[in-house]
């Protein structure tokens, strides 16, 4: 049991990392702003071209969808570093996990965007164009508002699963947490800092993993028996697809907190 | 000024498949101002794909379809130009679930003929005293009854200051009892002198307000002529089995 204390949560060696890990945390938040940021708007981009009636448009954004789904983020953030700086492509190891962040959740979140959109009903849509409003009026005006409110839950679920992933930034030396950690505990030989990483982890996802519950169960309140059901429901099928669509994350399936 | 006679809408030969499916096999119909047409049939007949191709929601494989003389499909034409001119009312309400109803009724003034808040909100709130809602126009569409959500859509329609009104079925989601209150806001359009093109099945209404009624069966028009005189004497063999089912 002393051993234990002393191996993972060695008082002196605790401290020590607590400090240098917090001094890492406004990188993360700095990457992990801009990778949200540009993530989202890539993959609501995506999701409009995938959805675009014009074919060489929508199948240019289904194979990127398909293979940045397909490709280990580790893999993209090792080549976008290493790999393209060969070529004489030489981005800053913040730069390379924005933009890895970037390439890869953008494609995430193009298909829990594209869900989302879908499951508005289609009578939305003619009603907008009914009243003269153009393809993309009605999109932003009348599509996206409800579709937005729709796919927080899951994009909230995709966040934290990129908060998770910036430790994969580690091996392009993002100085970040896990970078830190390991560093920390080459130098001190003792695990500890890894446990303190471990923590400052938990303390910001498990909060969100709770919000993420609470707005799920929140948008699938039940219609009141009152009211009948109307073409603005969203439909059992249209549920589904948001559920397929959420990779990265795990969706509470039944109610939670 | 031979107002009465200008056609505000006219549908040459219209065809309309979905896939190998021909909804519509050549439709013919000319709608003069001010006219109250009142379209009946079975369900599949055709009816509502009519109506949705007068707006243009549907595109149409043969045939032309001309407002108010313009070509709908025309190479210069813009149908979102044209749409602005054509309200609609659909069954299932489609109100916007996000937006109040006052909101419901601005949004298409203000997005699309981008006129001043102020003035929008006079005549969205003239228009929701005009079908008895002025007292919702805080609540959202989720808090309406079916017959309010349809008055709203009745507003929202009107808002764009439509020349012409298209109703599809605008009754047939809605419980027995609130038919009434939707069928009166109908009415009182009607008796303003709104040309309108109605699908449903209320006779009740086809009688009381239609100028002129029209029988589909299989995509096209079998029989059309004065909703009192025909309702009461049809010609076409399928318009009296169709009139003894339902009446």
């Amino acid at each position: 049991m002393g051993n234990l204390i002393e191996y993972y949560f060695n008082p002196e060696i605790f401290r020590e990392s607590l400090w240098l890990l917090i001094k890492t945390l406004p990188i993360v938040f700095e990457v992990l702003v801009m990778g949200l940021v540009l993530s989202y708007a890539w993959g609501l981009l995506l999701a409009l071209m995938r959805l675009s009636r014009v074919g060489v448009v929508n199948k240019v954004a289904g194979a990127y969808i398909d293979f940045f789904r397909g490709l280990p983020l580790l893999l993209l953030f090792i080549f976008i570093y290493y790999g393209l700086a060969i070529a004489g492509i030489k981005l800053s190891a913040i730069a390379s996990g924005v933009l890895g962040l970037t390439l890869c959740y953008g494609a995430y979140s193009a298909e829990i965007f594209r869900a989302g959109i879908q499951a508005i009903p289609k009578g939305q849509m003619e009603a907008a164009r009914s009243l003269g409003m153009t393809g993309s009026q009605a999109m932003l005006n009348v599509i996206l508002p409800q579709a937005i409110k729709l796919v927080i839950p899951p994009l909230t679920n995709e966040f934290i699963a990129m908060i998770k992933d910036t430790s994969l930034m580690s091996v392009i030396a993002v100085p970040e947490l896990l970078f830190t950690a390991k560093e920390k505990m080459g130098v001190t030989a003792n695990p500890t800092p890894l446990t303190v990483a471990a923590i400052i982890y938990v303390v910001f996802t498990i909060p969100l993993i709770r919000v993420a519950a609470r707005l799920e169960t929140r948008r699938r309140k039940p219609r009141p028996p009152d009211r009948p059901a109307t073409a603005g429901d969203i439909s059992p099928e249209a549920e589904a697809q948001l559920h397929s669509a959420d990779i990265a994350g795990q969706m509470p399936k039944g109610g939670y907190g | 000024m031979g107002e009465t006679l200008t056609a505000m809408i006219e549908l040459i030969d219209v065809h309309k498949s979905f896939g190998q499916l021909e909804v519509l096999k050549g439709v013919d119909l000319t709608v003069t101002k001010k006219e109250v047409v009142v379209v009946i049939g079975v369900s599949g007949s055709g009816k509502s794909t009519m109506l949705r191709c007068i707006n243009g929601l549907e595109p149409i494989q043969k045939g032309k379809v001309l407002i108010e003389g313009e070509d709908l499909h025309g190479p210069h034409t813009d149908p979102n130009k044209i749409r602005q001119r054509i309200g609609m009312v659909f069954q299932s309400f489609n109100l916007f679930p996000h937006k109040n109803a006052l909101q419901n009724v601005m949004m298409a003034p203000l997005k699309v003929q981008k006129k001043p808040k102020k003035e929008v909100e006079q005549i969205a709130h003239d228009l929701l005293i005009k079908v008895g809602l002025a007292e919702k126009a805080d609540a959202y569409p989720d808090e309406l009854s079916g017959g309010q959500q349809q008055r709203v859509a009745i507003a929202r329609a009107l808002a764009m200051q439509p020349d012409m009104m298209l109703f599809d079925e605008v009754t047939s989601a809605l419980d027995p009892e609130l038919v009434a209150e939707v069928l009166t806001v109908m009415q009182l359009l009607a008796e303003a002198g709104m040309t309108m093109v109605v699908v449903t099945h209320e006779m009740g209404f086809a009688r009381e307000v239609g100028s002129r009624l029209i029988f589909m069966d299989g995509g096209v028009i079998v029989e059309e002529g004065d909703p009192r005189e025909m309702i009461v004497n049809p010609k076409e063999p399928r318009t009296q089995k169709f009139l003894g089912m339902v009446l």
